[in-house]
């Protein structure tokens, strides 16, 4: 079995990785699986048509320490909190576009781990801001009218404490 | 190691991403990310952040109000923190675990929420936990006209209100909006019966209907079905229960309804069969009275509790007495019946040696519990010796107990409740503990508890309702430690501020001077005000209470 494959992007960057890196991206690993080690370079076509997501992942993977063991307990602790460890959020220094690329890539290459960082880096944006504020953050266009605003804000007054 | 130089080294791509920012695409970035990944994203929020996000827009609106999210969220808030607990006590207590049980069923309290196999909003159920844990609730109040007398009786039943009164006879109301009357039977069509007086109403759940005994004071009953889906009332059957007095106290659990007349005679029986008889007997239509039992020295506040199960049906009657030395106690009579009405055992047991704080033998090691009246603080000695002194004397009888197993309740105009955990297994009976329950800032008048373990009780004079979570409380029987953590949050109506009670609506404003006045002349006068805390289900607290004046106000808090 060799250690090393090779990865192309979709716009035809190929890149050599451990295997053993490669397989924390399930549909790598699962399509390693399928295909068996042929050594020839795995096509990626669907993350990006710019080389960084793709790559960002690799080098997320590369550089990151595994994954410790999860169970389903675990799992909701992880919700629970939205700290991402310094070294992540370094990694997650990028601009908006960049950063949902990522989790693009991340989601489409079954990363769980960049995935939830990505989410997670998502998440503190929002948190802790009123609706105006994560609008403009995101740009996001409000469609309500004004009366059904009004509405939304008076059901849901009970949890802003 | 800065990870910029080395996404360039490796792309080989110029540092130009912060240029990109001024392209805005037509989609906002975090639009055009799939649902899926958007709940992802918002899995990681707090709930207040979720609210936040559903007034974004209407895509936001609908995924911040996903059922799975909010699942999650009351599972992490409400469920899990409970099984974690559950956890430790078991861990943490002595071997027989067996003792667990009556816990161990009830922690999954969701499990009605599961099963039912419909759509469940979680942000609804979460609203409604969060709104009962912080005592918030809208109230209504309905004015039952010319007060009738003996008082209302009413119940509460999986959303339905029934009262029962001599003059407007059986009415159902919607809890959800209990101003408007939904049903109306006449107690009674025969006019000879016309001054019946009802003394006792049970409601039990059927599967598309409610059915209603209405006992009477001249010993007879009627039986009533309320169907849900066309909102009527109708007449069933009615029937002699006893020939000597009234019915004083009712449990029914369909098909079997157990009571208790003025002079003490307990009789059980099965109605369900009564119907099948009833196809070939035409007229006599009788319920099955499956036992009868006569009781001679229950003294009331009493109350009865039904647990059919597949074998067999336990019929408990608590009642209270005196005994020298530690006050008013409560004996607990439990009944064992196989389905066919043999009795298959009769066990007794009462709470004197809980007042002591001697520890029943096949209980846990200790129960240590919090002294009280007297201020005894100071008999520590070894827990396996009987104190001189109960640690839980009541000179006064209890104002009113509810059971639900495994919770016995009882209220105290000494502004406590006690609670007694009862321990009922295939070779014994026993109470296990018991523990005061501090909160009350005056005499409570009322109580009701359910098998899950949550509690409401009310004041003497309507004016604190408190809802109390007794599963910690029963963590801290089996320790040393006694209870000091609050356990119990007061309902705080949000349509009806301190101000508005004083001075808004004339009945409440009217009952708050004559007792803001009348401190001193205490409590005959002020027990007369609050008929008693009628249940609560769910979502609904129901209350019923005396104005000055003599009329009934219905008030119901809503949690949702």
């Amino acid at each position: 079995m060799s250690t090393q494959i090779t990865l192309t992007s979709s716009d035809g960057v190929d890149v050599s990785v451990d295997r053993a890196v490669a397989e924390r991206s399930v549909l790598i690993k699962n399509m390693l699986e399928d295909l068996g080690d042929s050594g020839e370079a795995i096509p990626i076509p669907n993350v990006s048509n710019r080389p960084f997501p793709c790559l960002g992942c690799v080098y997320y993977v590369r550089t990151s320490s595994p994954p410790s063991k999860s169970n389903g307990d675990d799992d909701d602790n992880r919700r629970k909190t939205t700290d991402i460890d310094e070294w992540d959020q370094k990694f997650m220094q990028v601009d908006q576009e960049m950063l949902f690329e990522i989790i693009l890539a991340a989601n489409y290459l079954d990363i769980k781990a960049l995935l939830d960082v990505g989410c997670k880096t998502v998440a503190n944006m929002i948190k802790g801001k009123s609706p105006e504020e994560i609008r403009k953050t995101f740009n996001i266009q409000n469609d309500f009218t004004p009366e059904e605003e009004d509405q939304i804000r008076r059901e849901n007054e009970w949890a802003e404490e | 190691m800065s990870k910029r130089q080395r996404e360039d080294a490796d792309s080989g791509l110029p540092p130009t991403k912060r240029g990109r920012d001024a392209v805005i695409s037509p989609l906002d970035p975090l639009s055009s990310l799939s649902d899926e990944l958007l709940l992802h994203i918002l899995s990681f929020l707090p709930i207040s952040s979720l609210n936040v996000c559903q007034r974004l827009s209407r895509r936001f609106h609908a995924l911040g109000g996903d059922s799975e999210l909010w699942k999650r969220q009351y599972y992490s808030q409400w469920v899990r923190p409970r099984a974690r607990r559950l956890a430790n006590v078991t861990r943490s207590a002595p071997p027989p675990k067996t003792d667990y049980t009556p816990k161990v069923s009830t922690w999954l309290d969701h499990s009605h929420l599961a099963e039912e196999g419909k759509a469940t909003n979680w942000k609804g159920q979460y609203r409604l936990r969060h709104n009962w844990s912080t005592g918030v609730c809208r109230v209504t109040e309905v004015e039952l006209p010319q007060p009738p007398s003996p008082p209302v009786l009413v119940e509460l039943c999986a959303g339905v209100v029934f009262t029962a009164d001599t003059s407007h006879g059986l009415r159902a109301w919607g809890a959800k909006d209990p101003t408007s009357c939904l049903a109306e039977i006449p107690l009674s069509n025969q006019p000879k019966m016309a001054t019946v007086r009802p003394t006792a109403l049970a409601v039990s759940q059927l599967d598309n209907e409610q059915e209603i005994v209405v006992g009477f004071d001249d010993g007879r009953f009627n039986r009533y079905i309320f169907d849900i889906q066309t909102s009527r009332l109708g007449l069933q059957s009615a029937h002699v229960g006893f020939k000597d007095g009234a019915i004083t106290a009712m449990a029914l659990s369909s098909p079997y309804l157990l009571m208790v007349s003025q002079y003490k005679s307990l009789s059980l029986y099965n109605l369900r069969a009564l119907s099948q008889e009833s196809e070939n007997a035409g007229e006599a239509k009788y319920p099955r009275k499956l036992a009868s039992l006569n009781a001679a020295n229950m003294v009331a506040p009493m109350t009865l509790s039904l647990r059919p199960s597949s074998l067999e049906i336990v019929a408990t009657i608590v009642y209270s007495f005196f005994r020298i030395g530690c006050g008013w106690s409560l004996g607990i009579q439990e009944l064992r019946f196989s389905k066919d009405g043999q009795q298959l055992e009769s066990r007794l047991a009462s709470t004197v040696d809980s007042q002591y704080g001697i520890v029943p033998l096949r209980g846990w090691s200790s129960s240590r519990i919090r002294r009280h009246s007297i201020g005894i603080e100071d008999i520590e000695g070894p827990s396996s010796a009987a104190p001189a002194t109960p640690s839980i004397a009541h000179q006064q009888p209890p104002t009113s107990m509810s059971y639900s197993h495994p919770y016995l309740l009882t209220s105290h105009a000494d502004n406590t409740l006690t609670m007694y955990l009862v321990v009922s297994d295939s070779r014994s009976l026993f109470v296990r503990g018991g523990q005061r329950l501090w909160g009350h800032t005056s005499s409570v008048s009322a109580v009701q508890v359910t098998n899950r373990g949550k509690a409401v009780s009310v004041s003497s004079r309507g004016d604190e309702i408190r809802i109390w979570e007794l599963e910690t409380a029963v963590r801290s029987l089996g320790s040393r430690r006694p209870l000091r953590e609050e356990n119990s949050i007061q309902v705080s109506p949000e349509n009806k501020s301190q101000e508005d009670s004083g001075l808004g609506v004339a009945p409440r404003g009217l009952r708050r001077g004559v007792s803001d006045s009348g401190l001193a002349t205490g409590a005959p006068r002020d027990l007369s005000l609050i008929h008693g805390c009628v249940g609560f289900d769910e979502e609904r607290v129901l209350l019923l209470r005396e104005k000055t004046v003599g009329t009934q106000l219905l008030e119901c808090y809503d949690f949702t």
